[in-house]
């Protein structure tokens, strides 16, 4: 067996690494469920759930207590506006309450009693909105939307009665949530670039350790880092179709418009899925077993969906938790995937997000290479 | 000529381990043992399940790091320069431990690939294991779905991949039938014939009788270490002869005999110094004081009985 001691090769040994996990994850059916299912069952639940239609308007009703026509003008003025799809005129706030406590509309405007009257006089006068604060996004933009509407009636009124002021009042009441899907395509993307692809790897050592198969795999001249490297690059190939198959099945089922350009899309989500993986990677490194990997991947997935900002506005958030949210990952994700899939802008315009994210991947990875040892427990 | 090299380079001990220890919070699994195995010979540990023989091999192997004392592989410090080890270490751990989702032939082939094998070098070591452990028309079967037996061949095949020099095996025959048993005995027979070291643990005491030396281990101690003979010689204190006779003696006064250990009137289990040279000394002695010597025969003792003498003693 001379022959066999001069051809052994020294070096790297990630390749038979890569084929070996690719091998491993093709044959393994809860791959198939993760990977290709998954994305897709959560794409269409989402689409059907929050795609409401509306041709970009949002549907609230109004109360029209004051009957008068300085009411009827504002009315004109909110459906001048384009913002709003007014499904209802009612003649009672219970019924306006009713509306949004549905979940029916988003919000249900009031105009009280003595609105004409007050404009006629020249009074300050005040216009109410009772908004589902379930969807703190949504509610934010009619907020602002009526927010306009006022201040272009008050400016028309002001002109034929005089100087004076109309308040909007904002009020808030819970209710079912109603979205439109192309505001979520970015909390979509970034639900299945973490969820999947970190709890996918997140077993990939300790079921190796669990299992017994480290044992022998370490009595190979492997090192740390064709482990790493090479699970990184099996698991990255296996899971970037999850990335395209979401945009696909988004665009062509639900005719979902992104102004991004595909490209962009799918450089932004390829740097967050290295990411995601780094930190499944780590979470490998340091998991016992594969249940408490599952365990600490769902941990590490409600924190982060809960700090990027795509429940609640980062900027609504108290300052200790935008300390929180400055370290998490999927938070710039967001951040730079609306901008390029909503506003069209290209991935060197969100390069600062993009190289933060490249951060903790970086340090992710680092410590997933200083910590895994190659020993059996 | 590079093999004759080799050879000689490297010291003749396979495995030297001195005072190694490992405690796992405060039990202590394997307690200031120390080893030495030699270059070519095939090396039994035996013990009960629990004993420490697998942490011990873990320690040779490198898998655990030892809490105390240090191993050498062939004069190398696992320790210090592990990888340079391995090339020359197939171990076959106590489970099986190859990829139940690969195939017989992926799991050799990677495992060639791993050890940095390439091109048709892999291909010819894959198939001429695959043939040689009777694998070849299992190879495109998942790993997962073979039986015990065949796990085990698998098992031993990816364990040579790379043409070791030291072969370590844990418990390889556990659970397996009594003739697949054997079979794997004659493979390991055949690759200690070709030079190979064969550093084994098992649990069967019957097995045991193949290697050249043993060291039995019971609760992280060796207890007794030495040829199988040698050791059942030590647990007696010497070798067992039986003899039967007619007539009045007291065979404690025979020559040679160091202890009665079953007396049943007519028949004696004898232990004496030694079986070869007392024995012809006792039937004359025996004659010349009048008894009727019916049987005279050295006795086999088990490996088992001289083991649980021994961990009689230790205890």
């Amino acid at each position: 067996m001379i022959e066999l001691e001069e051809g052994i090769r020294k070096g790297l040994r990630i390749v038979p690494i890569v084929d070996k996990e690719i091998r491993q994850l093709v044959r393994d059916p809860k791959t198939i469920l993760m990977v290709l299912l998954m994305p897709i069952t959560v794409t269409i639940l989402f689409g059907y759930g929050y795609g409401g239609k509306g041709a970009g308007k949002y549907p609230i009703t109004v109360v029209n207590l004051d009957g008068g026509d300085g009411a009827f003008k504002f009315i004109q003025e909110l459906r001048n506006s384009k913002m709003f799809q007014i499904k209802a005129i009612y003649k009672s706030k219970g019924q306006g309450f009713s509306s949004v406590y549905s979940g029916e509309v988003y919000a249900s405007l009031i105009i009280p009693e003595t609105f004409t009257e007050d404009l006629m006089r020249g009074r300050p006068t005040r216009v109410e909105l009772y908004y589902d604060a379930s969807n703190p996004t949504v509610a934010q933009m009619i907020m602002q939307a009526v927010g306009v509407v006022t201040q272009q009636f008050q400016e028309w009124a002001a002109a034929r009665f005089g100087t004076f002021a109309i308040t909007p009042m904002f009020y808030t009441v819970y209710g079912p949530e109603i979205k439109k899907i192309e505001s979520f395509i970015p909390t979509l993307m970034a639900m299945i670039l973490q969820m999947v692809p970190t709890s996918l790897i997140s077993v990939s050592i300790c079921r190796e350790r669990e299992k017994g198969t480290f044992e022998q795999f370490i009595m190979t001249p492997v090192s740390v880092f064709d482990i790493i490297f090479g699970k990184l690059a099996a698991y990255f190939l296996a899971t970037i179709s999850d990335a395209i198959l979401s945009l696909f099945t988004a665009i062509l089922l639900f005719d979902v418009k992104l102004k991004g350009t595909f490209l962009d899309m799918v450089i932004v989500s390829t740097v967050f899925l290295l990411n995601s993986l780094s930190l499944g990677l780590l979470i490998s490194v340091f998991s016992r077993n594969q249940l408490q990997a599952y365990q600490a991947s769902i941990f590490s997935f409600i924190i982060f969906m809960l700090f990027s900002g795509v429940f609640i506005p980062v900027d609504v958030l108290s300052s200790e938790a935008k300390l929180i949210s400055s370290f998490v990952p999927m938070y710039y994700f967001v951040s730079a995937f609306r901008n390029v899939s909503l506003k069209g802008w290209d991935y060197l315009m969100v390069l600062d997000q993009l190289t933060v994210i490249s951060m903790f991947t970086f340090a992710f990875l680092a410590l997933s290479l200083r910590f895994l040892r190659m020993e059996v427990t | 000529m590079l093999k004759a090299q080799r050879l000689e380079e490297q010291p003749e001990l396979a495995v030297e381990a001195k005072n190694l220890t490992k405690r796992f919070g405060k039990f202590v699994a394997v307690d200031h043992i120390s080893l030495e195995i030699r270059r070519g010979e095939n090396f039994g540990l035996l013990g009960p399940n629990g004993a420490g023989k697998t942490t011990t091999i873990r320690m040779i192997t490198g898998v655990i790091k030892p809490s105390e004392g240090c191993v050498k592989v062939f004069g190398i410090d696992v320790a210090k320069e592990r990888k340079k080890v391995l090339k020359y270490i197939g171990y076959m751990p106590q489970k099986f431990s190859l990829y139940e989702d690969l195939t017989v032939e992926e799991n050799i082939r990677l495992y060639g690939r791993l050890q940095g094998l390439t091109g048709s070098l892999l291909k010819n070591r894959v198939k001429e294991l695959l043939e040689r452990f009777y694998l070849w028309e299992f190879r495109r079967r998942l790993a997962g779905k073979l039986s015990g037996g065949m796990k085990q061949r698998l098992a031993l095949a990816t364990a040579l991949v790379h043409d070791p020099t030291l072969l370590i095996l844990d418990e390889p025959t556990a659970g397996v039938d009594p003739p697949l048993r054997r079979k794997f005995w004659e493979h390991f027979r055949e690759l200690n014939r070709e030079g190979k070291t064969i550093l084994v643990t098992t649990h069967y005491m019957d097995e045991a009788e193949n290697c050249d030396r043993l060291a039995l281990m019971n609760r992280g101690r060796i207890i007794a270490e030495g040829t199988p003979r040698e050791i059942k010689r030590r647990a007696l204190g010497g070798d067992l002869v039986e003899i039967v006779f007619e007539g009045d003696l007291d065979p404690a006064a025979l020559p040679g005999v160091k202890s009665v250990m079953e007396d049943s009137s007519e028949r004696y289990l004898l232990v004496v110094e030694d079986a070869g040279r007392d024995l012809p000394r006792i039937v004359k002695k025996a004659e010349e004081l009048g008894a009727k010597i019916l049987v005279a025969s050295p006795m086999h003792v088990s490996l088992e009985e001289a083991f649980i003498r021994f961990m009689g003693e230790s205890e």
